[in-house]
């Protein structure tokens, strides 16, 4: 299709769901509801690290209105969370603060609050461990017998088909350090675990179906996701998931293991629907955080400002069990190859490690974000010592066509059609780069007393995920009983959590069916009465559902070109469609409507699908001016820029406010003030709810500008990828960047608090 | 508390309520989030946090924006409660002014925070027709939106604060 004739692509459309949103009628889990069911709650661990000695749950068991309550003592041990399979759902042994002690179900929420404290626990304390690297030492508080020094088992065999990928080993590395003319060498964290923080708090209803199946009502952006990773903990379980609108995920809600398996195990002993909601509270501190990652590493550049030579040690801190943080690590090590695309030698080992923590799980950024928040501090060592432009360093470094990498799924991958080139210019142009930019440690501004100084700084990151996972879609073309028109239905699991992608979706089949977008409809997110698709996660359903869709809507068109031969009596390339019927090309031509051509009361089923292909990386560069306040040691963004190339751009209203959700979601902040401090005498944390963890309000933010360019590559029909879900992922190193800039002192260490600030100045 | 009723009106319909310890009865302790959503079925404000933190259980009391998670139902006896779901003209359906300025610029992603912001900035527009860009980032200050759609959400209000028909 030509562009130019799109009637809805690129352009805004009014989401499907709007309208509900705005007056509240829009349905999320809490606000579902479901006959006969019970309320579940959990009891925690108030340690670290813990070994439960007596537990007595008579009182709680005998409370009037309670129908369970479950201890380790009374569900198998083999049930067994994560990847590989570790953790039982409940065990005698505490490995977080906020771990699950026991599981209560009761007829209301108060009555089991109320089972909660009647319930009486002696705990042996442990010793524990709340450092990665800590962690790895001899003699460190081991938290499973299995991970020897805390290091879980590498690979995710659903994402790794020819056996684990965690250690990318290539080239010859002296060589290429032979070949550098500078070098930087040292360990930087990123490693204060800050919470992706969805306004809607993790939750699953569950309901037992007999056998070991289950339905699953749950506040995750992916069912698919949630059925597989939790698929291994019941041995010869099945679930089907469906899902709601969903209240913010920034990837951090797709398994969801600890609430829905606290409901699926309720729902089988009492026989009741049994709904477990974590409270904001327990999501802040026993729900999933970002990764921890302390980078030792070596980068080196030669004289025109190539990278050349990596090596690096990654410690990846998973908090207390690891569920598949195995395909964030295969995604790092990606990522790291696309920033630095041109560099043949690497020795990129990884280890993850298990700390008394609570869980860190999937976050917007991935597993790349956390580890380019180390690694492009040591880039911009190299850029400093050899006193390059960064702009012009990414621009030279960065993926484009026919470089070639490693993925997830540990295989070699080429870059196909892709050149953001363009894209960095204008945005820098736009940003005013060159005029601001006045070299490494320079301020761009100085206050009259020099107290106050701004910087400047830029990051660059991309992500090939965004072709990531099979996924399938029906589209069925239903005449309407009265009139001659048709609805257009498209049979596909996507759950809407913010991205407006079931209606763009909706606008591809639009295109290709040539009817209003109105008369397109998609189907409720549910893992049984759909095909196969793994969600929004990872910017990937642009590409993915994309391509499934539009292939679908081709082959009901094909279907019901075959179908109109008799009556128009041209070759289907001759027909188009028109006015819910199928026309000549040819004018005057001939006109047979769908109703004509569909047998009454059946409709015309197109399938389209996607397989996996990693070789259209996406692009997201941050552009942003921090001030700094040399007396108070405040830093804040006073401007910033987000550019990208899209391929296609869908819909600009919705891109943009993509663009704009970098700052969310633990990202931009990082650098800043987004952290959780864990008290180290206790383990526990601190900033337990949103009145102690720090987010940016309304009134806090800097402007915003943004670039999204609409080159036609070669992906798929419509020619767009997904780029999302980086839109923040390289804002923390940009800030590190700008803040060094404006004081002249080169600041590494997140978040850039005021301490971090005057430690750098020499004021502490 | 003596058992006595509780009578609340909330958009535009009276309902009256026995408190108590007895089931169905509305305990001294129960939130107006809970009631509003447990009891009337007004889900359309959310209880996020609990806490008076982030916003999004925000209704309108008495001319007031205020957290309805923070907010005891048995204190608004004989008071006027607006929510999200009585904003829109009953009779014919038409949405109130602001919302459409939501629907025309595009103002959330997730939507989950949304009936918050919209609530407190009714609130400030019905005091304060015409707030500068500083008044409606301060009236919003207490609203947590983590998908980070606050530009679009300003440049919604600010439109109604001008005056502005799309
Ligand atoms: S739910 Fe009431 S302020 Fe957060
Ligand atoms: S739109 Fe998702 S939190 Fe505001």
């Amino acid at each position: 299709m030509d562009p130019k004739d799109y009637k809805y692509i690129g352009k805004n459309v009014q989401r499907k769901d709007a309208k509900d949103i705005v007056t509240g009628k829009a349905v999320f889990l809490d606000d579902f509801t479901l006959p006969k069911m019970i309320f579940g709650r959990s009891l925690k661990s108030p340690y670290p690290h813990a070994f439960i000695k007596e537990i007595d749950v008579e009182e709680a068991r005998n409370l009037k209105g309670v129908h369970a309550v479950l201890t380790y003592k009374d569900v198998s041990q083999d049930y067994k969370m994560g990847w590989p399979p570790q953790k039982p759902i409940l065990s005698q042994k505490m490995l977080y603060v906020g771990d699950t002690v026991a599981l209560v179900a009761a007829e209301t929420i108060e009555i089991a609050n109320e089972a909660i404290d009647l319930i009486k626990v002696e705990y042996e304390i442990l010793p524990f461990v709340l450092d990665g690297l800590e962690a790895l030492k001899d003699g460190a508080p081991q938290l499973y017998e299995e991970f020897d020094h805390n290091i879980v088992t590498p690979g995710y065999p659903p994402f790794q088909k020819d056996g684990a990928f965690w250690h990318l080993e290539i080239g010859d590395l002296e060589q290429g350090f032979n070949e550098c003319a500078f070098i930087a060498e040292d360990t930087v964290s990123f490693d204060k675990k800050p919470a992706p923080l969805a306004p809607e708090p993790p939750g699953a209803i569950a309901r037992y179906d007999g056998d070991e199946n289950y339905t699953v009502w749950a506040t995750s952006q992916s069912g698919y996701i949630l059925k597989i990773i939790n698929s291994s903990v019941i041995p010869n379980s099945d679930l089907t998931v469906k899902t709601f609108n969903v209240g913010g995920s920034y990837g951090n809600k797709q398994s969801l293991t600890v609430p829905v398996m606290s409901a699926v195990l309720l729902s089988k002993v009492t026989d009741r629907p049994v709904r477990f909601f974590q409270t904001k509270v327990e999501q802040m501190t026993a729900y999933e955080t970002r990764l921890g990652s302390q980078v030792k590493a070596k980068i080196g550049m030669d004289k025109d400002g190539i990278v050349r030579a990596v090596k690096a040690d990654w410690t990846v801190d998973t908090g207390a069990f690891c569920n598949a943080t195995q395909g964030q690590v295969g995604v790092g090590i990606g990522e790291a190859q696309l920033v630095m695309a041109k560099c043949k030698n690497w020795d990129l080992d990884t280890n993850i490690v298990v700390t008394n923590k609570q869980p860190a799980g999937i976050v917007r950024g991935y597993g790349g974000q956390e580890l380019n928040s180390c690694l492009s501090l040591l880039i911009g060592r190299t850029m400093k010592a050899g006193n390059f432009d960064p702009v012009e360093v990414y621009k030279k470094n960065y993926v484009s066509d026919g470089d070639e990498y490693f993925w997830r799924d540990g295989r070699k991958w080429k870059a196909h059609s892709i050149d953001y080139t363009e894209a960095i210019e204008i945005s820098a142009e736009k940003f005013k780069w060159t005029e601001k930019w006045k070299g490494w440690g320079t301020p761009t501004w100085t206050s009259e007393d020099g107290n106050i100084v701004r910087g400047v700084g830029c990051g660059i990151i991309g992500n090939a995920d965004v072709g990531e996972d099979n996924t399938e879609a029906y589209v069925r073309v239903s005449p309407d009983l009265f009139g001659s028109k048709a609805h257009v239905i498209m049979q596909t699991n996507i759950t809407e959590s913010g991205m407006g992608q079931r209606s763009n979706l909706a606008k591809m089949v639009a295109e290709v069916m040539n009817v209003p977008y109105e008369q397109v409809q998609i189907t409720d997110p549910d893992t049984m009465q759909n095909p196969t698709g793994f969600g929004l996660c990872g910017s990937r359903g642009t590409i993915t559902y994309g391509r499934a869709v539009s292939n679908a809507a081709v082959d009901a068109r094909r279907q019901l070109f075959e179908l109109a031969e008799p009556y128009l009596e041209v070759p289907p390339e001759a027909m188009q469609l028109e006015n819910y019927g199928v026309v000549t090309k040819s004018r005057p031509g001939k006109f047979v409507s769908w109703k004509q051509l569909i047998p009454p009361d059946l409709t015309i089923t197109g399938y389209g699908k996607h397989t996996e292909n990693f070789s259209t990386p996406n692009f997201f560069m941050v552009f942003l001016e921090v001030e700094v306040n040399k007396q108070t040691g405040q830093v804040k963004v006073v401007h910033m820029l987000g550019g990208t190339d899209a391929g296609q751009v869908i819909d600009p209203a919705t891109l943009e406010m993509q663009c704009h959700g970098g700052i969310g979601s633990a990202s931009l902040d990082t650098a800043l003030f987004e952290e959780h401090i864990i008290d180290p005498a206790t383990g526990r944390p601190l900033t337990y709810n949103m009145l102690e963890y720090k987010w940016r309000t309304f009134n806090e933010f800097p402007t915003f500008d943004t670039v999204m360019l609409s080159s036609q590559f070669d992906t798929f029909m419509f020619k767009a990828l997904g780029v999302g879900e980086i839109a923040g992922a390289a804002a923390a190193s940009a800030t590190m960047q700008a803040i060094s800039n404006a004081i002249g002192v080169e600041v590494a260490e997140y978040p850039a608090t005021p301490n971090v600030i005057f430690k750098a100045l020499g004021k502490m | 508390m003596d058992t006595k009723d509780v009578t609340i009106n909330a958009n535009d319909f009276e309902y009256s309520f026995s408190v108590g310890t007895k089931f169905g009865q509305l305990s001294a302790s129960e939130t107006l989030a809970e009631t509003l959503r447990n009891r009337l079925g007004l889900t359309g404000s959310k209880e996020a946090c609990n806490e008076g933190a982030c916003g999004c259980c925000t209704v309108i009391i008495n001319g007031n924006a205020v957290t309805s998670c923070m907010t005891l139902t048995v204190d608004c006896d004989e008071k006027n409660i607006t929510t999200i779901e009585g904003l829109a003209n009953p009779e014919t359906g038409e949405l109130d002014p602001l919302q459409q300025a939501f629907l025309d610029r595009y103002a959330f992603q997730c939507g989950y925070c949304t009936p918050g912001i919209i609530m407190a900035s009714k609130a400030l527009l019905d005091k304060n027709p015409t707030p500068t860009d500083t008044e409606i980032k301060e009236a919003l200050s207490g609203n947590f939106c983590r998908c980070i759609s606050q530009y679009h959400v300003i440049e919604a209000v600010s439109d109604i604060a001008k005056g502005v028909q799309k």
